[in-house]
C-alpha cells in the first residue's frame, strides 16, 4: 500500500461570523496516500474548500489533527506552513489567481524564487513545466493575452513548479466551459499518471467521475 | 518576481502614478526647502560677518551692530582701554546714522538727483564693510558710495553731494558738501538702503555725535582664543557689549526663530503629507490586490516577502517623487530667494536659502523613509488577515 500523503484525523473546523459560529468541518477523518486523484464533491458551503485548506496546511483545524508526510501540522508556525506549502504543496484556485503584470513564465517562476532556485534553473524549470501542461508556445503571454483554459493551465503549472508531492486544486473548472473542463480533466489523470497526487474540490461530477476516487461531503461531514 | 510585478504595476497605471509622485515631488521640495531655510540664513550671516576678518564686535549695551541709532559715547577712552587689552590687534570704528544725499555736481538726470540712505563714518584706509570698484577710498571732505546708490543718484567719481542729517534733534538741519572719490560695493548694502561712507570724524562733525561711534570692529591677534579676548574686553570695558561672531549669530538666531519655527511646522506638514499620500496609495493597491496576496501567501510565499515587494513599490513612488522634489526644491528656492531678497532691514548678501547637499539629502531621505513606513502599515496589515477567509471572500 502507498504511503499517506496527508492525514486528517476526526478534524472540526469553527469560524466565527460576528456573533455566529460557523461549524464548517465537524470531526472529518481521511487519508491522502501517493499517488491518489481524490475528488471531494458537496454542495456550496459543505465544506470543501476547508478540508482542503486543512489538508494543505493553510489553515489550521479547531480540533484534531492533520499529519503532512507524517509530521503534525500544528507543530509548525505560520511561516514554517507556508514555506512547506511552497515546496510540498500546489495549490490551483477557481479565480487562477495569476499576477496580471507578470508573464506566463514569470508567473510559474514565482514560487521557485520563493523557493530560492537560481534564476537560470528556474526559467529552464518554469519553461518545462508549462510545455508539460500544454503552453510552450505561450511563455512570454500575459494573463490578460490568455484564455480561461490558458490561465488555469499556467496555475496549475505553477503549482507544480516546485514538483509537489500534493496538488490541491478547489474548483478548477468552475469558471470554465465544459470542452476547456474536460481538457484540464486530462490534464489532471495526464499528471496523475505521471505520479502526481492530487485532491480536486469540485461540483463538477462529470469531473468528479475522472477521478479514481471520491467523497461528498455535506454540512461539514464526509457523506459516502 | 513580486518587485517586478510591482514595477510593472505603477507603469500600468500611470495616471496614479503620476499624481503620486508628484504630490510625493511637491512635498519633498517643500520639506527641502524648510530646511535650508531652517539654518539658511544664519548661515549666511555667519559666513557673511566672517567675511569682514574682525572677531569680535562692540556696540551699545543691549544692542546689536545696525540694531539701533544708540551710540557709545567717549569712544577714544574706550579705545584706549581695549588697544591695552592683551590679544587686540585692531579697532574698526563706525559710525552709522541717517543722511539725506542730494547731487550738486554729477548727472541728476540720470538718476533721482536725492536720497535718503546710510551713512557710515570710519576711518580713513579702513574698507572692512565695503570692497572698493571705482575711484579711491575717501579721505576729508570726501565720500565714497555704494555703486548701487550712485547709480541711483546720478553720481559718479568727481561728483559733488551734499549730505544733510536726517534725523536727531541736536543735528537737524546740518548739513555738508563733500566729494565723491569712488564707489563701493557694501557687505550689509540692504535692496533698501544703499550704504555711503565718509570719514568717520567728518560724519561726528555733521551728526554733533564727536567722540561716538555706534558700534566697532575688532580684530584679534593670531592664535588667540575670541573667547578669551571677549572676556578680557569686558573686564575692562562695562559700558559696551562685547560679542563674539558666534554670539551674534546666536543673538541672531534667537531673533530669526520665528523663520526655524515656521520650517519646522511647513516642514513636518509636508512630511506628513508625503506619508500620508503613500499610505493611501499602497492602501487601494493593496486592497485592489487582497486576492493576489491571499493566493501568494497559500502556496507559500513568505509574509515578509511580499511585504518587502508591496513596500518597495512605495519605495519606488517616494524615490522617483523624491528625486523630483529635489530638483524642484532648487527651483522653488531660487524663486522665493528672489521675492526675500527685498525683505527690509536684512543685507542683500545674506541668503534665506543657503544651498547645502545635506539638507537635500536629509529631505530625500526622510521622505523615503516616512513613506516606505506609511507603505509598511497596509503592506503588513493585509498579510496579516487570514487567508482562508480572504480566499473564501475572493473565490465565489
Amino acid at each position: 500500500m502507498n504511503p499517506d500523503v496527508v492525514r486528517a484525523r476526526r478534524v472540526t473546523r469553527d469560524y466565527r461570523q460576528g456573533r455566529t459560529l460557523i461549524r464548517a468541518l465537524r470531526g472529518v477523518s481521511l487519508a491522502v496516500r501517493k499517488g491518489d486523484f481524490l475528488a471531494v464533491t458537496g454542495p456550496s458551503g459543505s465544506g470543501k474548500s476547508t478540508l482542503l485548506h486543512l489538508l494543505g496546511g493553510v489553515d489550521v483545524p479547531t480540533a484534531g489533527e492533520v499529519h503532512f508526510l507524517g509530521r503534525s501540522l500544528a507543530s509548525l508556525s505560520v511561516e514554517e506552513r507556508a514555506a512547506l506549502r511552497l515546496r510540498e504543496v500546489g495549490l490551483v484556485f477557481q479565480r487562477f489567481h495569476l499576477l496580471p503584470m507578470l508573464s506566463a513564465i514569470e508567473n510559474v517562476e514565482l514560487p521557485l524564487a520563493g523557493a530560492r532556485v537560481p534564476r537560470r534553473e528556474r526559467r529552464e524549470r518554469a519553461a518545462a513545466v508549462l510545455e508539460r501542461v500544454g503552453l510552450a508556445d505561450r511563455l512570454r503571454h500575459r494573463p490578460s493575452e490568455l484564455s480561461g483554459g490558458q490561465l488555469q493551465r499556467v496555475a496549475i503549472a505553477r503549482a507544480l513548479a516546485n514538483d509537489p508531492v500534493l496538488v490541491l486544486a478547489d474548483e478548477p473548472t468552475g469558471e470554465l466551459d465544459r470542452a476547456t473542463s474536460r481538457q484540464i480533466l486530462a490534464l489532471f489523470r495526464e499528471l496523475n499518471a505521471a505520479g502526481t497526487t492530487l485532491v480536486v474540490a469540485t461540483h463538477d461530477l462529470e469531473f468528479a467521475a475522472g477521478a479514481h476516487r471520491r467523497i461528498e461531503v455535506v454540512d461539514g461531514r464526509i457523506g459516502s | 518576481m513580486l518587485a517586478l510585478n510591482s514595477i510593472r504595476e505603477l507603469r500600468h497605471r500611470p495616471l496614479r502614478t503620476l499624481l503620486t509622485m508628484a504630490g510625493v515631488a511637491v512635498s519633498t521640495a517643500m520639506l527641502a526647502d524648510m530646511l535650508m531655510l531652517g539654518g539658511g540664513i544664519q548661515e549666511s550671516f555667519g559666513d557673511l560677518l566672517e567675511s569682514r576678518g574682525h572677531e569680535l564686535r562692540l556696540s551699545p549695551k543691549g544692542t546689536l551692530p545696525f540694531d539701533t541709532e544708540a551710540t557709545i559715547p567717549g569712544f577714544e577712552s574706550l579705545r584706549d582701554s581695549i588697544d591695552r587689552v592683551p590679544g587686540v590687534a585692531r579697532i574698526a570704528p563706525v559710525l552709522a546714522m541717517s543722511v539725506t544725499a542730494e547731487v550738486l555736481d554729477g548727472d541728476p538726470e540720470g538718476g533721482s538727483g536725492e536720497a535718503q540712505t546710510l551713512a557710515l563714518g570710519m576711518e580713513p584706509g579702513d574698507a572692512s564693510l565695503y570692497r572698493l570698484v571705482d575711484g579711491d577710498l575717501p579721505g576729508p571732505g570726501e565720500v565714497l558710495t555704494d555703486a548701487g546708490l550712485g547709480e541711483r543718484l546720478g553720481v559718479g567719481p568727481g561728483g559733488r553731494l551734499r549730505l544733510s542729517t536726517a534725523s536727531g534733534l541736536r543735528a537737524w538741519g546740518r548739513s555738508v558738501t563733500v566729494r565723491v572719490s569712488g564707489t563701493g560695493d557694501f557687505v550689509f548694502a540692504t535692496a533698501r538702503d544703499r550704504p555711503l561712507t565718509v570719514p568717520l570724524s567728518d560724519l561726528q562733525a555733521l551728526s554733533a555725535l564727536e567722540d561716538q561711534v555706534s558700534f566697532a570692529m575688532i580684530r584679534i591677534l593670531e592664535g588667540e582664543d575670541p573667547d578669551s579676548v571677549r572676556d578680557r574686553i569686558a573686564a575692562t570695558v562695562q559700558r559696551a557689549e562685547v560679542v563674539t561672531l558666534a554670539g551674534v549669530t546666536e543673538k541672531l538666531d534667537e531673533r530669526l526663530s520665528y523663520f526655524t519655527q515656521l520650517a519646522v511646522i511647513l516642514g513636518s506638514v509636508s512630511l506628513f503629507v508625503a506619508a500620508l499620500l503613500i499610505g493611501t496609495i499602497t492602501a487601494v493597491s493593496v486592497s485592489e490586490r487582497l486576492g493576489i496576496i491571499a493566493a501568494l501567501r497559500a502556496i507559500g510565499v513568505s509574509r515578509r516577502r511580499i511585504v518587502g515587494d508591496l513596500t518597495a513599490e512605495s519605495a519606488i513612488l517616494c524615490a522617483v517623487g523624491g528625486g523630483i522634489g529635489v530638483a524642484l526644491s532648487l527651483v522653488v528656492a531660487r524663486y522665493l530667494e528672489s521675492i526675500l531678497a527685498t525683505f527690509p532691514g536684512l543685507p542683500a548678501a545674506v541668503r534665506f536659502f543657503v544651498l547645502r547637499p545635506e539638507s537635500l539629502a536629509t529631505a530625500f531621505a526622510l521622505v523615503v523613509a516616512s513613506g516606505a513606513v506609511a507603505g509598511l502599515v497596509p503592506a503588513l496589515n493585509a498579510t496579516r488577515l487570514e487567508v482562508t477567509a480572504l480566499l473564501h471572500r475572493e473565490e465565489p
